[in-house]
């Protein structure tokens, strides 16, 4: 049946009409073989636009549609609804731009405008009229979410996934959640306590019915897709049965053995048995296997001897534990730079009294090493002198990081005003690089510290070294253009922050993508910054790339939207435009199935007749649920067995083939 | 040259005996004293069909795809280059492993058959071929002749990799040294030198030649698609005309069609009817991957995945 179409081509206002001669596109492009109505309009998108095109196809029992208007981004879903209103499959349809791609970027060349306009229509025209009708199917989701990382983040986005209805698994890797923002002694810029914000969100994570917290667990293996994920997730062994253990704490009490706590970033101990800190969830304990007596060489075991539930238990055995779920949300935060690898200018960490922000919340927090009193690492003094180094590993290409990491800025503002609100006569030095604090009330709260007295210097520091019981700080004041020597008791150094470890392999694993950095990459930098290229798997946090707490919480929000609005359906449907694999053409070489991205390919068995004989050959197999249709197998394979639809190689060809005519 | 010769014989009397393989693909020795033909031994007495020498150019692998669904096994006669033809045929699925038997031959060189020809008598009958290391000597019923490797090799022989089979059930003979008679990328490299124009000069002068009789990619191990692009209708990827546009596009698609897959056997540049250097374009391709990826020739591993043919998301994304 000779193929007819309707072309429909808009003015949009002056927007087109200003710039390309629309009649005469009308004009030269409607004897295209196969155009059965051409027409013009005001505004193709309006009601009685759209109107008009349906009424047509009806009018002319037209059988596909050509639209030429502005991008698809904006408006191929609306005339694909049009024509699926006048009865014709949505996918008979296509789309030529020449507002941006014409009037736009060309205004003040009319006719080179239009003569543009004609070829991009004919190459849709060439396009349209080999497409063929595409039908969307359905696939059942499956109605729970996992978050991988409990920082803020994590637990913000299990809450309202939560709060929604659906099951949640929150997956830490430590033995708490919790995250960074629980080192935190204040916030800024109000300065409420850390730990009185986040720990009453970690309880109601906790006791929320909906969601199951795993720690001290790791995410070990992804297959499935969207809808339909199947995990598998490493519990590792915490030589403590958390379903007998009360908390009561009498193990770390009297475990003998002392070694340097991770949570207080080596300035503080704990037990070989330990819980991270006091408002820990789960408030109970686990066993550090390298530090355990017992463990190591069967003596002690005091934990066990004293345990009046009888819940250490030296047996146990990491354990391998098999989930559904149907979104994945990574929320896996931030490291600091390791800067002690990088900057000899700062003693490479030889100085103990050169410390991180990170550090630095541990000393002024009252459940700290310290009690809240800022006590220097070397000798315990009271430090008067405070010098603060910006953008450490941040803004530095030479040497590290390219990037701001956002936070500094702010955190160090707040860690001066802390110097000179606890310590009496304390002095806070500040070197900067720039100072950057868009955010609500942020600027206010820096000119705040700056008037209470901390002295900004614009300036690198060059060096600085031990003399006696001082550090010398060597710099410049770029604005008054002279050296500065400070003798310090106290270098605290904003230091980058950078994904955390192992993110790589969460990557790996869900099948996302890492910038150079190592930061997960979103779908699009402005328009879908909570979603990933992968289908069904979101982000959240720090993990993105670095951000303080206001941030954090609005994205992982965000992502829990999306999360619930996916998860709120019983099945979804499937976008149409996947690979299709022509078996009789492929020779099973499975270079497709090397290139795919998705993991989408895989290869099964099919049976020919060969000269009368039946054969058995192996031919590559699509997943319609995994191939997100990026067209990766379509140009790996050669012989063009592999082939997307809604642009096929046909389709393409003609489309070049209109274009170089 | 005639113990191997026989020794390759008593390996495929064996395997046909044992019933082990139905079938030996081998040199045989042709119409014309510097000349092999293929030949198909399906009993054992046909083995004294089968030679070996510095007259077995073919490269026999891409037999193998014929067998793929025939009951029973089949054995081939491989050397070095071939033997990477085998592993890509493996690595793309072609065959199956356990449907095989390779038999390996260390090869010594092989010479161009033509510059033979011109010396030697047309009614001479060979009697014998002696490996001297440097030169062949050729004995024949109208006189001896010697042939300097280093001018009577094929080019590839020349620059070989790997004399010594890959893959092999069984080796014929003693492994060989790696002797290289010239700079493998010499001549790519001179082409690289040119202008523009003269590039694109050199390559209309060999593409308005050829004929497009599809016997390069016939005789290619990698060329082994179901139904190739040059062979369909819908979509037509390249016009049937034979003309220099149609004919440069057949052979940009096919070089990036084997691109990162090509043994360099050299098979498409021995076979073309009308001298077309083809092989000089896949070693352009073989050279760029050298020296950006580090890449080993394809066939000279088992496993590698090809350039064009892997996803990596450490990919670095440099050109987006
Ligand atoms: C010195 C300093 C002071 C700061 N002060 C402030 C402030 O005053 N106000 C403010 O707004 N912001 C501040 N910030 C920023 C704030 O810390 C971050 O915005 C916030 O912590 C980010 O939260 P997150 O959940 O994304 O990441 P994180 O807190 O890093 O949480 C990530 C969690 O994921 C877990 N995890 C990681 N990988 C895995 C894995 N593979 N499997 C399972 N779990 C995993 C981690 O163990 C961790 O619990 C400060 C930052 C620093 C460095
Ligand atoms: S690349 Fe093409 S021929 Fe090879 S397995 Fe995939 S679809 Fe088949
Ligand atoms: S289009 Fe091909 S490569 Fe891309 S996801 Fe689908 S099957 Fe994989
Ligand atoms: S392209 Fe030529 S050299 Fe390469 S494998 Fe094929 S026949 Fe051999
Ligand atoms: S030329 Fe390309 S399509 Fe044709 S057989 Fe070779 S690889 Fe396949
Ligand atoms: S063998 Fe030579 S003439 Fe024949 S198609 Fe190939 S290049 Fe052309």
């Amino acid at each position: 049946m000779a193929k007819r179409i309707g072309l429909f081509i808009c003015w949009c206002g002056s927007n087109i009409g200003g710039v390309v001669d629309v009649p005469r596109v009308v004009e030269e492009t409607k004897n295209y073989p196969g155009v059965a109505f051409a027409t013009d309009y005001k505004y193709m998108c309006s009601e009685p636009g759209q109107n008009l095109i349906i009424s047509k196809v009806k009018e002319h029992n037209l059988d596909r549609v050509v639209v030429a208007s502005c991008t698809p981004m904006l408006h191929e879903p609306t005339f694909r609804k049009a024509i699926a209103r006048a009865g014709l499959n949505p996918y008979m349809f296509d789309m030529a731009n020449i507002r941006e791609q014409c009037s736009w970027v060309h205004s003040n060349d009319k006719e080179a405008a239009t003569q543009k306009a004609i070829a991009l229509v004919k190459r849709a025209l060439a396009k349209v009229s080999q497409v063929e009708p595409l039908f969307e199917s359905s696939i059942p989701i499956t109605k729970k979410a996992l978050v991988v990382g409990a920082g803020i983040a994590g637990i913000q986005v299990a809450l309202d996934i939560a709060d929604s209805g659906h099951e949640v698994i929150l997956l830490e890797r430590e033995s708490t959640i919790g995250g960074n923002m629980v080192k935190l002694d204040k916030t800024f810029p109000t300065m409420d306590c850390s730990a009185c914000i986040s720990t009453p969100k970690m309880v109601q994570a906790a006791q929320h019915p909906n969601i199951t917290i795993m720690t001290y667990a790791e995410l070990v293996d992804v297959q499935g897709y969207i809808g339909n994920f199947e995990i598998t997730i490493k519990q590792k062994a915490r030589y403590v049965d958390h379903t007998i253990c009360t908390g009561c704490g009498l193990c770390t009490e009297k475990c003998p053995t002392k070694v340097l706590s991770s949570f207080e970033l080596g300035m503080g101990k704990r037990k070989a048995i330990y819980i991270e800190f006091p408002q820990a969830v789960p408030n109970k304990p686990v066993i550090d296997p390298d530090n355990c007596r017992y463990l190591k060489n069967g003596k002690c075991g005091i934990c066990k001897k004293l345990c009046p539930v009888g819940a250490v238990d030296f047996e146990q055995k990491d354990e391998l534990i098999e989930e559904k779920v149907g979104a994945i949300v990574i929320a896996t935060g931030y490291d600091l730079i390791k800067w002690e690898e990088i900057y000899g200018e700062y003693g490479y960490g030889r100085f103990k009294d050169v410390i991180t922000g990170l550090q630095f919340e541990r000393l002024v927090n009252a459940s700290g090493p310290t009690n809240g009193l800022i006590q220097r690492p070397s000798d315990g003094k009271e430090p008067k002198t405070v010098v603060f180094i910006k953008c450490v590993g941040s803004r530095d290409e030479a040497k590290a990081k390219e990037y701001c990491s956002r936070a500094c800025c702010m955190y160090t503002a707040k860690h001066a005003h802390q110097v000179i609100e606890k310590i009496e006569g304390g002095h806070a030095y500040i070197f900067y690089m720039d100072v950057r604090t868009p955010g609500k009330a942020y600027d206010e709260f820096y000119r705040r510290t700056v008037d209470e007295g901390a002295q900004y210097i614009r300036g690198r520091v060059s060096k600085i070294y031990q003399s006696g019981d001082k550090l010398v700080v060597m710099g410049a004041d770029t604005l008054l253009g002279s050296a500065v020597h400070i003798e310090a008791d106290l270098v605290v150094l904003a230091t980058a922050m950078v994904p955390t470890e192992g993110s790589e392999k969460i990557a790996q694993l869900a099948g996302v993508n890492i910038d150079k950095d190592g930061f997960f990459i979103e779908a699009h930098p402005k328009l879908r910054p909570v979603e990933t290229m992968t289908g069904g798997v979101f982000l959240a946090g720090a993990c993105q790339g670095p951000k303080d707490i206001p941030d954090t919480v609005s994205q992982a929000s965000g992502a829990a939207a999306k999360v619930a609005a996916l998860l709120s359906n019983e099945e979804m449907a499937t976008d149409p435009m996947i690979c299709h694999i022509d078996e009789k053409m492929c020779s099973g070489c499975l270079v497709c199935k090397e290139v795919c991205p998705y993991k989408a390919i895989s290869e099964k068995t099919i049976t020919e007749r060969i000269a009368g004989q039946p054969v058995e050959r192996m031919v590559a197999s699509v997943n319609t649920g995994l191939c997100q249709g990026c067209g990766n197998c379509t140009v790996a394979c050669r012989a063009g067995a592999a082939n997307l639809k809604g642009y096929t190689n046909l389709q393409l060809l003609s489309e070049v083939d209109a274009l170089c005519r | 040259m005639m113990n191997l010769t026989k020794q390759i014989r008593e390996q495929a009397k064996k395997l046909l005996e044992e019933k082990k393989v139905d079938l030996v693909i081998g040199f045989g020795q042709g119409t014309e004293l510097a000349r092999t033909t293929p030949v198909f031994i399906d009993s054992p007495e046909g083995v004294s069909a089968l030679t070996w020498g510095p007259f077995c150019a073919n490269n026999l692998a891409k037999y193998l795809v014929d067998y793929k669904n025939a009951p029973g096994n089949v054995a081939i006669v491989v050397k070095g280059c071939d033997s990477r033809s085998v592993i890509r045929l493996l690595d793309d699925n072609q065959i199956s492993r356990d449907k095989i038997v390779v038999i390996g031959v260390p090869c010594a060189g092989q010479l161009e058959w033509q510059k033979v020809a011109d010396e030697v008598k047309p009614d001479a009958t060979l009697k014998e071929t002696v490996d001297n290391g440097d030169s062949f000597v050729v004995k024949t019923s109208t006189g001896d002749h010697t042939f300097n490797k280093k001018d009577y090799m094929l080019h590839r022989c020349l620059v070989c990799e790997n004399p010594n089979p890959v893959i092999a059930d069984f080796t014929i003979g003693e492994e060989l040294p790696v002797k290289n008679y010239a700079e493998r990328f010499a001549e790519v490299e001179e082409l690289e030198q040119l202008g523009l124009e003269e590039k694109s000069a050199y390559w209309d002068k060999q593409f308005s030649r050829c004929l497009r009789c599809y016997a390069c990619r016939n005789v290619c191990s990698v060329c082994t698609c179901e139904l190739c692009v040059f062979d369909q209708m819908k979509p037509m990827w390249v016009s049937k005309r034979t003309n220099l546009s149609e004919n440069t596009v057949f052979h940009i698609t096919r070089a990036f069609h084997v691109a990162g897959r090509c043994v360099d056997c050299g098979e498409c540049d021995r076979v073309c009817p009308m001298d077309i250097p083809i092989r000089k374009l896949n070693q352009k391709i073989h050279k760029d991957l050298k020296d950006l990826f580090d890449s080993p020739t394809p066939g000279s591993k088992e496993g590698l995945l090809s350039a064009l043919g892997e996803f990596s998301l450490g990919d670095p994304e440099e050109f987006m």
